[in-house]
């Protein structure tokens, strides 16, 4: 995981770092390649023990993959190292490399999004080429086709090998070259990803050659690459997540002042958080924050807590905790943090303030563009036979028959109705239909306004809804935009008999609710129950 | 290479083997009616005889098929060095044919040391095949061209930029259209694992196809045995201390012949009875091999069998945490219900009508169990149903379920921590 190696800085070391970005941020003009740059050089060896209690809770898989790598100059059949995310596969075996001080070839499918990208980045590592103005950052070959990758990787692999085999005098690396496939999942969803991958599979095969052996790691098990052709397994080494007890002794890793307070806290913390997920990178953010916020009331961080003291601590941190679980990571398809205003907030107030933080978030808003956000909303739930009825200019009087219409239908009916909505989920529509709606419910909403000043007078309202409509109409395409911007509403595909483009809207109904009652807008009244 | 200690010389001898298909299919062969020997027969007799010929190697993936012909190659290379070349292609990178044919003009090339042009198009490549093909001929030269995966050049198809068919199977096509002129001299031998590759040949191709087939099957218990034998033991020559080599075989022998190895290999091969599988077995008991006594045991074999033996699904179900596998419950429950079709909304439905029945204290926001669906669909434990709609966001698609009820069972009973009410709430 990144704590570690952030450190030191070691070349390709982290799963971001891969070969293809320039390995040193200062291309160093003295340096000439040769073939020890393929492994990570004597320096930095580490030693097996070093290596085990690096990584706490994956002895068998370290005892297992050096196992499987076999003495110096071995020959191994391919091996696919899987498990779940976070769970250190990469680091692992970039350090298992460390210890063995092999050569190697590292590629990551997350940073080689393509098939050329992947064979030009194996290739320059081969043939020692590297990225530079010099050369205008070109790959040392072209090479987008697996039948031209197998020939230059043939060739590629003859010649560091040779010089392998004939350097003498220096530290002893074998003969063997490793190509270290990272992120094999990704390459599914590529075009064409089925023949890669079945390429990559049978690689070794096509080869030919003792000489390499291929690492495969993959975020997925190896029963979901199984295809009626092409596919020979791997041997699999597993990954599995980190037990409870493995995390708290990775955790114990990352600090180093005080262990004491730090183990007290993840006493606290550890298990309530462990029920959600157990991945690094997600509890590793939490705790930070969190740490913070349970060190608030201590003045000296480097006294060992007593029994009284972590009370005193839990019960100071035990609000944060309950809303650290359901607030502060979150995905990001939801509608509050695809805001950024909303996420800084958060950020500095996560605590128990999500209230009013939303409420404050409104006010970000002009008010043209709530009311765009509630005709999206109705847009998007209402059917569209029923706009007539609902935005009469007497809206009220059809909401009653609507209503009772809806109580004489059975439970059943409306139950199997309902999940029908959920299943569909918003619906789209044109944008005709939402500046018409738009126009109603704003003119609606001075009425109502009207309303409750006690004054409603037909002329006056038309004259006043002219007004606005002038007003307003010029800068609403440009709102509507804005919101689509901010992901509030979604531009979805053209409508294939109409031709034109239609909008979904992505709010919750929670926060239309909200939107609705900033502007004291009567939205309950306007939306189509069934 | 002296300092070397026994234990990992021996290891780096049998891995090496290992990884070797023609060391591993040498001692099957030897038999007059072993595949090797049908098919050498067939192809010297091409040879001496000046002939055009095709043959279609079948049988499953990890029989030997490509390394027994990869040794009939090697063996008539060194029996008549001077009339045979070989061209090989593979239908994992040549199946399209322009490829292949520029693949083949390549090797041709570089066999007859000339110059090859990467710039030459198809018609040129074609044109020059078809001339290298009959001069060959002239010369008395046998060409045998090994299509591997050969399935797939029979499947192969060309559409030119308004997506309509203009040619399929071009490449066996104007091969076995070449080889009917009297003067060329040709072997095209075809490697797959299907059986049926012959029937995805077209009316054209499949006239001008001489139906040779030969069957790949999974050798008998007797000849596994003595696989076992050759590829274990080691060598009694002077590199190894004199006692190590003794006491080694000596090993072997006592595992081979032990009832428990038997069983063991029983069930390994109920899964699987081809070569290379067995091959991963054995290469994945020698990796554990101890190396302070430099001897195989029992033990070796009996933790690569388990570690063989992998059930990805129960493993995914183990990893996930608490609320995950509430939302898999969750979503269970729901295809029980004989609900159709369900998404996160449907999902958080249920979820919620469990909390509020249960009163669980594993309650937590929507975003947060977002989160954990989207773990899962990256594990692969769930997908969504369909690749239609994409326009929707996330939540509101239609998922599944990849795991079975037994296997989310199974998982959650040896889970670490799963909370009894999960497993009732299951059942229920």
């Amino acid at each position: 995981m990144p704590r570690e190696e952030s450190s030191k800085a070691t070349r390709r070391n982290t799963r971001l770092s891969s070969s293809v970005t320039i390995e040193n941020p200062e291309p160093n003009e003295s340096h000439t390649p040769s073939v020890d740059d393929l492994t990570f050089g004597e320096e930095e060896t580490i030693t097996l023990d070093a290596l085990l209690s690096n990584f706490p809770g994956r002895r068998s898989q370290i005892l297992d993959l050096i196992r499987l790598m076999g003495p110096l100059d071995s020959p191994t059949l391919p091996i696919m190292v899987y498990g779940d995310a976070s769970t250190g596969k990469t680091s692992v075996v970039l350090e298992a490399f460390k210890h063995l001080n092999r050569p190697f070839v590292y590629s990551s499918c997350r940073t080689c999004h393509s098939p050329r990208i992947l064979f030009e980045s194996v290739l320059n590592q081969l043939l020692l080429h590297r990225k530079s103005s010099s050369n205008g950052y070109s790959s040392a070959k072209r090479c987008d086709k697996p039948s031209d990758f197998v020939n230059l990787l043939r060739e590629a692999l003859g010649n560091v090998v040779e010089t392998l085999g004939s350097t003498s005098g220096k530290p002893i690396t074998g003969k063997m070259v490793y190509l270290i496939l990272d992120h094999l999942d990704l390459i599914k969803e590529w075009d064409k990803g089925n023949m890669i991958l079945q390429f990559l599979f049978s690689l070794c095969s096509v080869l030919k050659m003792p000489q390499l052996g291929i690492v495969l790691i993959s975020g997925l098990p190896p029963d979901v690459y199984y295809s009626n052709m092409g596919y020979t397994d791997p041997i699999p080494v597993y990954f599995p997540e980190y037990s409870e007890d493995e995390l708290r002794q990775i955790f114990l890793r990352t600090q180093d002042n005080n262990l004491k307070l730090y183990s007290a806290f993840l006493d606290v913390v550890l298990r309530p958080f462990c029920r959600v997920t157990r991945r690094v990178e997600e509890l590793s953010t939490t705790f930070s924050l969190l740490f913070r916020k349970y060190c608030e009331p201590l003045d000296d961080l480097g006294i060992s807590p007593n029994e009284d003291l972590k009370r005193r601590l839990y019960s100071h941190l035990k609000p944060h905790i309950a809303s650290c679980l359901n607030e502060v990571f979150r995905v990001s398809s939801h509608l509050h943090d695809g805001d950024t205003r909303g996420e800084r907030k958060q950020k500095s107030s996560y605590s128990s303030e999500n209230r009013d933080e939303l409420d404050t978030l409104d006010l970000h808003m002009s008010t043209s563009a709530k009311y765009l956000l509630i005709a999206a909303f109705l847009a998007s739930r209402n059917p569209a036979t029923l706009d007539a009825s609902m935005f009469d200019s007497t809206g009220g009087m059809d909401n009653r028959k609507r209503k009772r219409k809806a109580s004489e239908k059975s439970m059943e009916k409306k139950e199997i109705a309902e999940q029908e909505a959920v299943m569909k989920g918003p619906g789209s529509f044109p944008l005709e239909r939402l500046l018409a709606i738009f126009q109603c419910i704003a003119s609606v909403g001075d009425s109502s306004l009207g309303e409750e000043e006690g004054g409603e007078d037909e002329g006056e309202e038309a004259t006043g809804y002219d007004k606005e409509n002038n007003n307003l109409m010029s800068c609403v395409l440009l709102q509507v935009s804005s919101l689509c911007d901010a992901n509030f509403i979604t531009k979805s595909g053209s409508c294939p008999l109409e031709g034109s483009i239609r909008y979904r809207s992505m709010v919750s109904e929670d926060l239309a609710l909200k939107v609705a009652r900033s502007l004291s807008f009567p939205l309950a009244k306007y939306l189509y129950r069934r | 290479m002296g300092k070397e200690n026994p234990a990992e010389k021996s290891l780096n001898l049998i891995r090496g083997r290992l990884c070797d298909p023609t060391f591993v299919f040498r001692p099957l062969s030897v038999s007059p009616e072993s595949n090797y020997s049908k098919l050498r027969f067939i192809v010297s007799t091409s040879i001496t005889e000046g002939c055009n010929n095709s043959i279609l190697l079948l049988g499953p993936r990890g029989s030997g098929k490509a390394a027994v012909l990869d040794l009939v190659v090697g063996d008539l290379l060194e029996e008549y060095p001077d009339s045979v070349s070989v061209i090989r292609l593979n239908g994992l990178l040549h199946s399209d044919d322009n490829c292949a044919f520029k693949e083949i003009a390549r090797q041709l090339c570089m066999e007859h040391s000339l110059l090859f042009s990467k710039m030459a198009s198809f018609d040129e490549n074609s044109q020059f095949i078809i001339a290298m093909l009959r001069e060959c001929g002239l010369a008395h030269k046998t060409i045998i061209f090994v299509l591997d995966e050969f399935d797939m050049f029979a499947q192969a198809r060309i559409l030119n930029p308004y997506s309509l068919l203009i040619g399929k199977q071009r490449l066996l096509y104007s091969l076995l259209d070449a080889m009917q002129s009297v003067t060329s001299q040709a072997v095209v031998v075809g490697i797959s694992s299907r059986l049926d590759a012959d029937q995805l040949l077209e009316k054209r191709v499949r006239s001008r196809f001489s139906h040779r087939k030969i069957l790949f099957i999974p050798p008998s218990r007797e000849e596994f045995d003595s696989l076992l034998e050759h590829l274990l033991s080691l060598p009694a020559d002077s590199s190894f201390p004199s006692g190590y080599v003794s006491r080694f075989n000596e090993k072997i022998k006592n595992i081979t012949s032990d009832t428990r190895f038997k069983d063991m290999l029983k069930t390994f091969f109920n899964a699987n009875s081809t070569v290379n599988s067995l091959l991963k077995f054995i290469f994945r008991a020698v990796s554990l091999m101890n190396m302070e006594s430099g001897l195989l045991s029992l033990e070796n074999f009996k933790a690569a069998l388990s570690s063989m033996q992998r059930q990805p699904k129960l493993e995914a179900v183990r990893d996930c945490s608490i609320l995950e596998l509430y939302l898999l419950v969750c979503m269970r429950r729901l295809e029980v219900k004989e609900q159709s079709s369900y998404n996160f909304i449907s999902v958080m439905k249920e979820y919620k009508t469990i909390h509020d029945s249960f009163q669980t204290s594993d309650y937590y926001a929507q975003n947060v169990c977002l989160r954990a669906f989207e773990h899962l669909k990256e594990r692969e434990v769930i997908c969504y149903a369909e690749n239609r709609g994409q326009s929707q966001t996330g939540e509101y698609r239609p998922m599944k379920l990849l795991i079975s009820a037994s296997e989310l069972h199974q998982g959650m009973r040896s889970h670490a921590c799963c909370p009894a009410i999960l497993v009732k709430l299951l059942d229920h």
